[in-house]
């Protein structure tokens, strides 16, 4: 069941810009599809969609060869866009329609997500009036509209203001919860790191890192050490030659190569009855693990 | 199927909603009412009729030239009010009679010295180059007959002296050619414009759908086949829409408001017969599907709205090419050109039309250029939507003709 890209390569030319790539959604929930800009996230999402044949492997949908014909995915494009001159309504039923709904079943969805996401009062408005982060709501509703098994949401939040954002991820939670698979593509680290359990890094056409965020998180040791005391303790970090790569009055963030001085600190801190208000080893943040993996 | 009804529906639904589209028509719809009503406007302003009819003339005899003959001229339909006077009247005399209304032209018939001067006075010469035809004839006329009738001779040798021709014509080709070629040729230039401007909008409305990216979640709900094709169906049916309003408009204009037999000397109706409607509906229909579909292609090829006109510069040259291919041997209808120009798929929905009309177009000559067209329009189509399929989601800068060869080359899409 689920998504299985197996082996996928596609050139345009003479240009690789996807190789050999494979990884798995076995299960309903949000999947991370990572890379830099050009790393072939988008190459790799149309051929998913089937709007792009790939030049070799095979991609399946519950262990059927995905092609355009047999697939009724949702996709929510990077590039943004709707018809600037029709109404709202009138384009949410074309791709409603385009999509297999009936006029009357389409509607009735219409209404439920325009309300759901605060948009009704502009159902018979016309797309170019809306703000970007309500034509991106518009967008998002073309994308589940027709209760997609499967969605790509490529960068969801971006564009959007604090409150948007929270609308839209509790809509993501709630089509999670209703069972969807959904393969998101972004920048916002932090959105990965809340939303997916599994994860694949891009770079250059080849696949990085994959595998289950957590675990991959685990993998690696602390580097950094954060703590908040209520003396200023320079002097005992300088004692052990760490470095302070960034403090707030008390609040320390200190580079560490080996947990056990970070500890050592911490009894010297003890034994000198200076008052410790936060101790936490830091494992690298996925946003890291992406630097370190695609950087140059 | 249902996909192809569903971009159809909204091509149509989308462009007739548009107050840019509903306003340009109604301006090109009120033209037209006002274009067949320009008679009347005309009498609104000059108070009489364009036509000489019930033109108030005097002519003046004041030597009796015309030995009282000229009675004779009320009897002849030459559209004036005659009057004769033998009063000696001078001009100063005419030019009171004519600025107080009670005449509105005059002639003024004089002997000076053994030649006869007509004088021929209206109150203003502007447009009139020559004294009236008809009335220089007229006069020629009648005067030689009072002169003839003074010979003595007998009525057959009289009968005998006026000619008597018939005048007939006659061509060495087989192929009679019917109707008025002019008013013709301005049926083939509107179709020319309305196949023109039909397909340049699958181009636009296919390059506003790359400009503003709704062509991603587009081309996701249904195939780029769907797309070109639905789009090209709805554009074309909006076109016959407004061409049907164009000319239902004029024929509405001219039953309404032009008085009958305006128009005859231009357009010969017999010849516009349902047969014509029928064949030219199929012109427009297969000749706007050649240049659409390749305009669905040159659309397809650019990123930014600067680039349409620069990208569609190609079809533009063919599409002129070709109505000029047609234009200029329509001169010359019985022509071999004008033959090859109604088989050749680019320029014969401009020149079939106007053969059938003229009554030239043999049935095989027509089903051959139909064949030729439905074939172009496959081959077009196939080219098109595969160059289509790639060129959309390339949003760099306009692909290159051998970009689109390339693509058009690419078995794996």
């Amino acid at each position: 069941m689920g998504l299985k890209v197996e082996n996928v390569s596609k050139h345009f030319g003479s240009k690789l810009a996807v190789d050999n790539i494979s990884f798995e959604i076995n299960e309903p929930g949000v999947f991370g599809l990572l890379g830099t800009n050009g790393a072939g996230k988008s190459t790799t999402i149309r051929m998913i969609l089937g709007i792009l044949k790939k030049d070799s492997g095979n991609i399946t949908w519950n262990g059927k060869t995905v092609e355009r014909k047999n697939i009724n995915f949702g996709y929510l494009p990077e590039e943004r866009g709707i018809y600037p001159k029709t109404k709202i309504y009138e384009q949410l039923l074309f791709f409603a329609e385009l999509k297999g709904m009936k006029k009357e079943e389409a509607t009735k969805e219409i209404d439920y997500w325009m309300g759901r996401l605060k948009v009704e009062e502009y159902k018979n408005m016309l797309a170019e009036k809306l703000s970007k982060g309500n034509q991106q709501k518009i967008q998002f509703i073309i994308s589940i509209l027709h209760n997609p098994e499967l969605i790509v949401l490529d960068e969801p939040f971006s564009g959007l203001d604090p409150v948007n954002t929270e609308m839209l991820r509790e809509v993501i939670l709630e089509l999670v919860e209703k069972g969807k698979y959904i393969v998101m593509s972004s920048h916002q680290m932090t959105s990965i790191e809340e939303f997916c359990k599994d994860i694949v890094i891009i770079n250059k056409g080849k696949t990085v890192l994959k595998g289950n965020l957590q675990e991959i998180k685990n993998s690696y040791k602390a580097n950094r050490l954060e703590i908040d005391t209520e003396k200023d303790i320079s002097k005992e970090i300088e004692k052990l030659n760490m470095q302070i790569l960034k403090q707030v009055d008390r609040n320390y963030e200190i580079a560490i190569d080996d947990e056990e001085k970070a500890y050592t600190l911490m009894k010297n801190l003890v034994n000198n009855n200076i008052k410790i208000n936060k101790f936490e080893l830091k494992r690298p943040s996925l946003n890291d693990i992406f630097i370190e993996k695609v950087g140059e | 199927m249902r996909d192809l009804f569903i971009v159809a529906k909204f091509t149509i639904k989308d462009m007739v909603k548009r107050k840019s589209f509903i306003i340009s028509n109604l301006i090109i719809l009120l033209f037209i009412v006002i274009g067949f009503n320009i008679p009347n406007i005309i009498k609104l302003f000059t108070n009489e009729d364009s036509s000489t009819a019930g033109t108030n003339m005097l002519i003046v005899d004041s030597e009796n030239i015309f030995e009282n003959t000229l009675t004779n001229l009320n009897e002849i339909d030459l559209g004036y009010n005659f009057t004769i006077t033998n009063e000696n009247l001078s001009f100063e005399d005419i030019k009171t009679k004519v600025e107080n209304a009670e005449i509105d032209e005059a002639i003024i018939i004089s002997n000076k010295d053994n030649q006869i001067n007509i004088e021929y006075i209206v109150k203003n010469l502007t447009m009139i180059e020559a004294v009236p035809e008809s009335i220089v004839n007229t006069l020629s006329s009648l005067y030689t007959n009072l002169q003839i009738s003074k010979l003595g001779l007998t009525p057959e040798q009289i009968q005998s002296m006026s000619p008597n021709f018939t005048f007939e014509m006659k061509q060495t080709e087989n192929q009679e050619v019917q109707g008025n070629p002019i008013a013709i040729m301005l049926i083939s230039i509107v179709l020319f414009y309305a196949i023109y401007f039909c397909a340049y909008q699958v181009s636009s409305s296919i390059t506003t759908e790359k400009t503003s990216k709704i062509i991603e979640t587009l081309v996701t709900s249904t195939t780029p086949k769907t797309i070109v094709l639905g789009k090209t169906i709805g554009i074309g049916i909006v076109g016959i829409i407004q061409i049907v309003a164009i000319i239902a408009t004029a024929l509405i204009s001219n039953a309404l408001f032009l008085e009958e037999g305006i128009l005859d000397g231009i357009i010969d109706f017999d010849n516009v017969t349902p047969f014509l409607g029928f064949i030219t509906l199929i012109y427009f229909i297969l000749g706007y599907a050649v240049y659409a579909l390749l305009y669905a292609l040159t659309g397809s090829t650019v990123s930014k709205p600067e680039d349409v006109q620069s990208a569609n510069g190609p079809v533009a040259i063919i599409v002129i090419i070709g109505f000029y291919l047609s234009y200029f041997t329509m001169m010359n209808p019985t022509s071999e050109l004008n033959q090859v120009a109604a088989i050749l798929p680019i320029s014969s929905p401009f020149c079939m039309p106007f053969r059938v009309m003229m009554g030239i177009a043999t049935t095989s000559e027509i089903l051959i250029s139909i064949a030729v067209l439905a074939i172009t329009i496959f081959i077009v189509a196939k080219i098109s939507i595969k160059i289509y399929s790639q060129a959309i989601l390339n949003y760099g800068s306009k692909i290159s003709l051998k970009d689109a060869l390339q693509m058009y080359k690419n078995k794996n899409v």
